[in-house]
């Protein structure tokens, strides 16, 4: 392992993720873990555990992204998620497009220029129907792990329509449809469908530029690429560690702060 | 100079009442203020407010109308326009043209209602039109109060006015050597919408003389919109690294009027609404408002444009993909942040702000 240099942190709604970067800014080190609402004190731990896996005991600078990063005191600087999703994904597929990032509390559209910069921007954080919650809270109802969702999901051969738009109402609907006989596969197939039709028409309002990126927690789930392919008639391009490009992005600006 | 002592709209209206005058409920955008003065009335306008229970005005409207008129409704339901003796609602849009139906037709308050028609375009006919829009309003007023200022009084009303207009102007072409944060800059420009010209001028003029050398860091930006509340944004910009240079609100910099040249005191009214900045509510092209945009930018060095919309405002929701898409091809970056003055300032607008911020820097 190289010497890390810079450490970025991206403090999401279900998990948090820190990334360590090398002096030109390779993917070193890295560390995940559920939400903790007493923020400093978890961040604190990962820089325990950072010095502990890596044996590096000098302080390096940290920045914060994420809904939480103004939480993190520690942080030298917080920037937006937008601006770090941007930044870790184009270091690691050396191109721009425009990224869809599903997280647990929101999605976002970021369109990245050639030079790796925020072109534009669209986000959908006030309705947990376009986020990786409306998959949580209705895998929930349908007793299926939350890991197994995508692939029950695309093995189903029917699929119901969910015409709910709210998470707590797709909830009844779900009850309801159970109660009239229907099975969980095409539930859930209709349930996928339902949240990327939301996050492909999010494209569309800010307008396409291939090729077409995805980063986030989500996108573990293979319904979710597959789905947004179909919808969106693009290729999906993923990168190598989907759920830390925030993270990734947020230690690249590190490591600027670094190497001066 | 960090802050300027601004009399509240409260203790306003009730030294104005105090001395025997009346008070009227303006409701946005345009209409003449010297009119009511002529007539002893202070006009004290109501932009929402945000602060209140906006449920009353359900029962009323839709779901779809915007935040200003649920709230005006409700603020009007709940009590909070019984200090005003007259009500005016100006036809800006077609939710206060239904506003102002149902205050006549179904909840029908105490105080005279009277709307205000405006016209969509620049020709003489238009001033024409809005100056027998005054002469009719003058009419209720003078059944309302009964006195009859004749063209003089009307005159010296109207220079009252066009005096603090030239002044509100000033503090716009200064703004960024008077020393003020974006919130108190604001809180300033805005006690136009109750306080009389005379201490509106007053206070003016003491802000650009206590002129400061300190300039503001951060990065140079234009809001747009129709009113800057929650005005907290405005802190939070600063916060993130922004500074406002210019703006193009509605209650703000869209009224800017000019100086008039009409002798006629109704045709003088009409002429400096017609001649403001460019407005979607007064039928302006959005090549006329994109144009104005850039050249403010310009002017003022703004390296991006805020559009500060709220949820379901038709005339400027209309515009914006097709404003934002001229001012992308002049290389002048935006955004669209959407927002409900019912709603308290929140985290994702924040965000959405400091990720422009982030693109421009
Ligand atoms: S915010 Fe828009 S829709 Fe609402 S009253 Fe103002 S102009 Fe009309």
């Amino acid at each position: 392992m190289d010497k890390i240099v810079a450490l970025g942190i991206d403090v999401g709604s279900t998990t948090v993720k820190m990334v360590g970067v090398n002096a030109s800014g390779d993917f070193e080190w890295n560390y995940l873990e559920g939400s903790d609402p007493r923020v400093e004190d978890q961040v604190d731990s990962f820089l325990q555990r950072f010095r502990t896996e890596t044996g590096m005991t000098d302080s390096v600078p940290l920045v914060a992204t994420g809904y939480g990063r103004k939480l993190v005191g520690q942080a030298e600087k917080i920037v937006t998620e937008i601006t770090c999703h941007a930044k870790g994904v184009f270091k690691q597929l050396g191109h721009g497009g425009t990224l869809i990032d599903i997280g647990g509390q929101d999605s976002k559209v970021i369109i990245i220029g050639e030079e790796g910069q925020v072109v534009d921007f669209a986000m959908n954080d006030k309705c947990a129907a376009g986020t990786g919650r409306f998959l949580e809270n209705t895998a929930g109802r349908l007793r299926v792990p939350l890991d197994q969702m995508g692939e029950v999901a695309i093995a189903a051969r029917d699929e119901v329509a969910i015409s709910s738009t709210c998470t707590v109402f797709a909830e009844s609907e779900i009850i309801s449809l159970i109660a009239h006989g229907v099975k969980v596969e095409p539930i859930l197939k209709g349930l996928h469908r339902s949240l990327i039709i939301r996050v492909v028409a999010m494209v569309r309002s800010i307008g396409l530029i291939p090729p077409l990126m995805l980063s986030g927690g989500v996108v573990k789930n293979p319904a979710i690429r597959k789905m947004i392919e179909e919808e969106s008639g693009e290729p999906v391009i993923l990168p190598e560690q989907p759920q830390l490009m925030g993270a990734y992005g947020a230690a690249l600006i590190a490591q600027k702060i670094a190497v001066g | 100079m960090d802050s300027i002592e601004i009399p509240k709209r409260i203790e306003t209206i009730n030294s104005f009442k105090a001395q025997g005058g009346k008070v009227a409920a303006v409701l946005p955008i345009h209409y003449s203020r010297a009119l009511f003065r002529a007539f002893d009335i202070l006009p004290v306008e109501v932009w929402g407010p945000p602060e209140v229970e906006a449920s009353y005005g359900g029962v009323h409207l839709q779901a779809y109308v915007c935040s200003i008129v649920h709230n005006a409704l409700s603020f009007l339901k709940k009590g909070g326009l019984e200090i005003a003796d007259f009500i005016l609602v100006p036809h800006a849009c077609d939710s206060l043209q239904g506003l102002g139906s149902i205050l006549l037709d179904f909840v029908k308050p105490t105080q005279t209602v009277a709307p205000l028609y405006l016209p969509r375009g620049k020709r003489t006919e238009d001033k024409q039109f809005l100056a027998d829009e005054f002469r009719a309003l003058a009419r209720q007023l003078s059944n309302l109060t009964g006195k009859e200022p004749g063209d003089d009084k009307l005159l010296e009303c109207i220079e009252r006015e066009e005096q603090a207009d030239l002044l509100l102007a000033d503090l716009y072409r200064n703004r960024t050597g008077l020393g003020l944060d974006n919130l108190s800059f604001y809180r300033l420009i805005r006690s136009r919408e109750y306080l009389p010209a005379e201490q509106f001028t007053e206070l003016a003029q003491t802000a650009l003389e206590k002129h400061s050398a300190r300039n503001p860091n951060g990065i140079p930006i234009l809001l747009s919109g129709i009113v800057p509340e929650r005005m907290e944004v405005l802190k939070a910009i600063e916060e993130l690294g922004g500074f406002v240079v210019a703006d193009d609100f509605a209650c703000c910099g869209r009224r800017l009027y000019p100086k008039g040249n009409e002798r006629d005191p109704f045709l003088r009214m009409a002429e400096r609404i017609i001649n403001a900045p460019p407005d979607p509510t007064r039928g302006n092209s959005i090549d006329e408002r994109a144009e104005f945009l850039i050249n403010l930018a310009q002017t003022y060095g703004a390296k991006g444009v805020i559009f500060y919309e709220l949820k379901f405002c038709e005339p400027e929701l209309f515009d914006l993909p097709n404003l934002r898409n001229s001012l992308k091809q002049a290389g002048l970056n935006s955004v669209h942040i959407e927002v409900d003055i019912k709603d308290p300032l929140s985290n994702q607008v924040i965000t959405r702000i400091g990720a422009f911020l982030e693109i421009l820097e």
